[in-house]
């Protein structure tokens, strides 16, 4: 559902992504490892269209390497970029429906979308009517899935989820992972970790990015056989 | 002082308070939203005078009644929005967001003189004066104080119906919360698929309708001659600096604050009275840099 052809990116006269050639299909639960400054936001954000980038992108078999990026989302793209935090001025569930009012769903729609959410994260609701710039920010991790819940349809990216999360709320996020692939078996989902060790036994599959490059690889420590 | 001049001193600072906070309040909005600070914003406001005037008179010399000056203003603003606002955004200011914020102030300070000369061009140099619709709503007493209701009502209303209305536009319509979500986190907005472009020019022709708005409301009441556009943009300037940039509410306050300020001063010690906005401005930001009400780092509308 997503093929990256001969894809370069560079920032500045820096490049960061070098030839990359991957194809992910529609179900795949796909773990992005790689250190620190290896890549991995920078995929991330070609994919989005927020990185100048030359060679092709295909979603669901068309180029988008030439689509605005904000009208990506409405094709079903659910993006968590690391660190962005919750819009303050707005209440936990006014976050969690801007997606869907940026793309003109209608009531119905939106609601059915707010629902997916909340049977991911039960634990939402009770915050809903909070403001958005009063929640920690392990609870705003749990808002920021929600917010790509809404439109993530088809695919949805998230970029290192469980960075700075305490490991009880580490633990819960990966069970509101499950929660999702359990009620929702076609979505495509990508997640970015530098510990490969938090998706193990989750992702069926991994991509390694190591300066630039991406190549298959597995989530077991070295020397393993599983 | 008597309470004659104390209610004068006190009617002539309202009425300009509400008119610098129109045109502020189309500042802060733009830089609120896109980190620019509009130099031309000036130019907008004295166009929208211009404008204004030039259709009153247009449609008075036609034997239209002089109420339809009303309208006729909100005409000239929006006329002012979509001619200069939109191209000046979607051509000239779109290509230098990500630069640097003196090149950025250098670029609509061009802008300015650009549209000064313009001025110049259209409406010559002499001065234009038209108070019909100042007079078509006669005057008001209070306390054997005769005041213009055009300037001690309608001014402050529309002022007051603007600052409520662009709250309310913010907080609660669809556009208005994708216009604060960029303003607070713009790369966050567009991953949630907000057209920044979009929003940028929605906001720059809003914030220019604003400025046109202004002069338009200005028109009947003063002179409209050159350099009322650089008088304005340093006045609303000070009232958007010193309650703290992007600041809507705040701005609201430093205009009535600014506005009091320099008419107590005219009565009083009317040898500083121009002076009396920048000093408010500048002990304010010597105290707090950020602004009354500014934040420092975080951004608001």
């Amino acid at each position: 559902m997503l093929e990256l052809r001969d894809v370069n990116a560079s920032i500045g006269i820096i490049p960061i992504l070098r030839n990359l050639n991957f194809t992910i299909e529609q179900a795949q639960t796909v773990a992005l490892i790689g250190r620190n400054g290896a890549g991995k936001t920078t995929l991330l954000r070609t994919i989005m269209g927020f990185t100048r980038a030359s060679g092709d992108i295909l979603f669901d078999g068309k180029s988008i390497t030439a689509m605005h990026p904000p009208k990506r989302p409405g094709l079903g793209i659910g993006y968590a970029p690391e660190d962005r935090r919750l819009f303050s001025a707005f209440t936990v569930e006014e976050n969690i429906l801007l997606p869907a009012q940026a793309a003109r769903l209608d009531k119905d729609e939106t609601n059915r979308r707010l629902e997916r959410a909340y049977t991911v994260l039960p634990e939402l609701r009770d915050m809903a009517d909070r403001s958005g710039g009063t929640v920690s920010g392990g609870q705003g991790k749990m808002v920021a899935l929600a917010r790509a819940l809404m439109l993530g349809t088809r695919l949805i990216m998230l970029d290192e989820p469980f960075q700075g999360l305490a490991p009880a709320l580490a633990q819960r996020y990966a069970e509101a992972l499950r929660t999702l692939r359990d009620t929702d078996r076609s979505v495509t989902l990508m997640i970015t970790e530098s510990n490969p060790s938090l998706l193990r036994g989750f992702a069926d599959r991994t991509l390694v990015i190591e300066r630039g490059e991406v190549e298959e690889g597995s989530l077991e420590p070295e020397g393993t056989n599983a | 002082m008597n309470f004659a001049i104390f209610l004068l001193a006190l009617f002539d600072g309202i009425a300009y308070a509400a008119l610098v906070f129109i045109v502020a309040l189309g500042l802060t909005l733009i830089f609120g939203v896109m980190r620019i600070l509009n130099v031309a914003h000036g130019s907008l406001y004295a166009i929208g005078a211009y404008t204004s005037i030039s259709l009153t008179g247009y449609a008075l010399s036609l034997g239209f009644a002089p109420v339809l000056a009303f309208p006729l203003m909100i005409v000239s603003a929006v006329l002012v929005g979509i001619l200069i606002g939109a191209p000046l955004e979607k051509f000239l200011l779109r290509r230098i967001y990500d630069k640097s914020e003196v090149l950025q102030l250098l670029m609509t300070f061009a802008v300015f003189m650009i549209l000064e000369d313009v001025q110049r061009l259209v409406w010559g140099t002499r001065p234009y004066f038209d108070s019909s619709a100042l007079q078509l709503l006669g005057n008001v007493t209070v306390f054997g104080v005769t005041y213009t209701a055009y300037q001690m009502i309608l001014l402050p209303l529309v002022a007051i119906a603007l600052l409520l209305g662009m709250r309310f536009f913010l907080r609660h319509t669809v556009t208005g919360k994708l216009i604060t979500a960029t303003t607070e986190d713009r790369e966050a907005a567009q991953s949630i698929g907000v057209d920044a472009d979009k929003v940028f020019l929605f906001t720059f022709v809003i914030g220019a309708i604003l400025a046109g708005l202004g002069g338009a409301l200005a028109s009947p009441t003063t002179s409209i001659l050159p350099g009322m556009g650089a008088d304005m943009i340093v006045l609303s300037f000070a009232v958007v600096a010193t309650a703290g940039l992007g600041q809507i509410e705040g701005a609201a306050l430093t205009a009535l604050m600014i506005g009091l300020g320099r008419s107590f001063a005219v009565y009083l010690y009317p040898e500083i009275s121009v002076l009396v906005p920048y000093l408010i401005m500048v002990l304010v930001l010597l105290v707090r840099p950020e602004g009354l009400f500014g934040t420092s780092g975080a951004r608001k509308i």
